[in-house]
């Protein structure tokens, strides 16, 4: 039993077991005395037994041994785990997957109810308490896994209904406050465990780590789990919008962006109205670009040799206009090939279109709508 | 990333946010140019200037926004412009006037100095009240609303959630930024 409950714990190696290891040790001198100690290879625990395990807070803990909790954010691989060593043998089997064993009643009477209880209870009283912190962690685990893995709860059909409310209200609120000390621990280890099991058991969820005095019901972690998206989008507004990097605050951030939203559109309603104008009164003038401007493009372009022939038509103006807005865009450090790949294809492109002053070349610009859906995800890789 | 495969040409970019720059400024400068050549020349028959100059600033307004749309293909944005922009046309096909198009835009355009004052003054005048988080999340959101008529679609179902509006606007930025630069070198070379 022993031996099955750290197989299943071993197999969910989680990461914090420095410590757990450490204190275990540590436990395991004092609490040889108690029972047989079967195995002193220190057991690492998981997440996922930690709810089973929580089930000794009451049953293993030594005399004279209270160590309060420090934080409730300490990792279970602290202070707590002093109490996850030794798994008693004895007690009821519970059935499959996660066998949690209680300490022997006679093993018990040594122990306190929890860590941080200061009285030793006597046996019949630590069963009882066994029993109840059972319920207790079965109805978290029922909660949190939701999984047939907890196949003791059947025993405990009968919860002790102030313990089943207390530990409701516990989870729904993950308070701070001390009812009973015990309860509170159990209730911080859960709290930890309900976000950390669902990080183990449910990754398609988002994670939302509850902290101390926060509410731990599934609104609020929603609600700031969606805060929490909300936030990284902001950040990655302000570094698209120049000038947001000293504001801090949704609302100052807000008014920057509006405002850049508004200087850019305003922009560009002026450099169209500037086209418009243009093109009114006559067509792009021709500039003469001198090829040398162009090395890289004019040396790798194939096109390069229509160049010349094209210099005749009136549309050719808008060549090097055109390559010259797009070695503009691709001014930063394109990659060389890729910037010769769509440059030249632009070329390409552009020549075809403009080539002939009637518009029969709409294909090839057709076949630069590349997949909405790549450029979208491109952009969205790059974006975020 | 990924080897973007066309037609056997190659494209493997180091820098997924160039590759789509680059992308969306060719595409813009294909459409635009097309289109800009293609407004010059059935307008040079009419007889008032000024009613061609008019028209032609909206159609050129026109292009530029539907070469925006078309460039930026996948946003919710875009397609939210594209819609506006079709609708607007039938508008003015019906209608026989161009001037509900430019009428919709400049009405973003005058409501943005007459909204937006007010949600600073309110931010300046009272700085206690601000102080309270009620306040302040309603500064929020009124400043996230007035965010919602800026972006094309931005009042639409599509952007309910505040998440997606929050990406899209910063596509939309960047796009807007793309253009810029792409009107600004259209007109710096003439």
């Amino acid at each position: 039993m022993l031996h099955t409950l750290e197989s299943l714990e071993s197999c969910n190696y989680d990461g914090m077991d420095m410590t757990v290891l450490e204190r275990q040790a540590a436990r395991l001198k004092w609490q040889q005395q108690y029972y047989v100690v079967q195995n002193n290879n220190p057991v690492p625990l998981s997440a996922s037994s930690v709810p089973q395990s929580q089930g000794l807070i009451g049953s293993n803990l030594g005399s004279g041994q209270m160590v309060e909790l420090k934080r409730p954010e300490v990792f279970l691989g602290t202070d707590d785990l002093q109490d996850f060593v030794n798994l008693p043998v004895s007690g009821p089997d519970f059935g499959e997957s996660e066998k949690l064993d209680l300490v022997p009643p006679e093993a018990a009477a040594d122990y306190c109810i929890s860590r941080t209880f200061n009285c030793q209870m006597t046996t019949p009283n630590i069963a009882v308490m066994k029993e109840e912190r059972e319920d207790v962690i079965l109805e978290k685990i029922e909660s949190t896994t939701g999984s047939g893995r907890v196949s003791f709860n059947k025993r405990k059909a009968e919860a002790v209904a102030d313990h089943k409310s207390k530990d409701k209200r516990i989870r729904g609120e993950g308070e701070s406050e001390v009812k009973t000390k015990c309860s509170t621990e159990i209730s911080r280890n859960s709290s930890k465990e309900n976000s950390k099991a669902s990080e183990v058991q449910k990754p398609d969820y988002i994670h939302v780590r509850a902290r101390r005095g926060q509410a731990t019901d599934s609104h609020s972690l929603a609600e700031r789990a969606r805060r929490g998206k909300i936030s990284n989008k902001m950040k990655c507004l302000q570094d698209l919008v120049p000038g947001c990097n000293k504001i801090t605050g949704k609302a100052g951030m807000l008014d920057e962006i509006i405002n850049y939203v508004q200087s850019l559109q305003r922009q560009v309603e002026f450099l169209s109205m500037k086209i418009a104008a243009l093109n009114s009164s006559v067509e792009l003038s021709v500039q003469n670009l001198p090829m040398k401007e162009f090395p890289a493009y004019v040396a790798n372009f194939p096109a390069a040799a229509k160049l010349p022939e094209m210099a005749g038509l009136p549309c050719f103006q808008l060549n090097p206009l055109q390559k010259e807005s797009v070695r503009f865009m691709l001014n930063e450090s394109l990659h060389p090939p890729q910037t010769e790949g769509v440059a030249r294809a632009s070329v390409c492109i552009t020549e075809q279109s403009l080539s002939s002053s009637s518009m029969t070349q709409l294909q090839p610009f057709s076949t630069w709508n590349m997949d909405p859906q790549g450029l979208y995800n491109m952009y969205n890789m790059g974006f975020h | 990333m990924e080897g973007y495969m066309k037609e056997g040409r190659r494209v493997y970019p180091t820098e997924p946010r160039k590759i789509m720059q680059a992308r969306f400024a060719t595409k813009y400068l294909n459409y635009l140019l097309h289109a800009l050549t293609n407004i010059g020349k059935p307008e040079l028959s009419s007889t008032l200037d000024c009613c061609v100059n008019k028209e032609i600033d909206k159609m050129v307004r026109y292009e530029v926004d539907m070469a925006l749309a078309l460039s930026a293909e996948g946003f919710a944005w875009s397609h939210a412009l594209k819609h506006r922009l079709r609708l607007n046309v039938n508008n003015n096909n019906h209608a026989g006037k161009s001037q509900s198009y430019l009428a919709h835009h400049d009405d973003h355009r005058t409501k943005m100095p007459v909204n937006h004052e007010p949600a600073t003054k309110k931010l300046k005048g009272n700085p206690k009240r601000s102080g309270t988080e009620a306040a302040v999340e309603e500064e929020e959101e009124e400043r996230l609303t007035y965010l919602r008529k800026l972006i094309p679609g931005g009042s639409g179902e599509m952007m309910v959630d505040d998440e997606i509006l929050l990406s899209e606007l910063g596509s939309y930025v960047t796009c807007l930024e793309l253009q810029v630069n792409v009107l600004r070198s259209m007109l710096q070379l003439t």
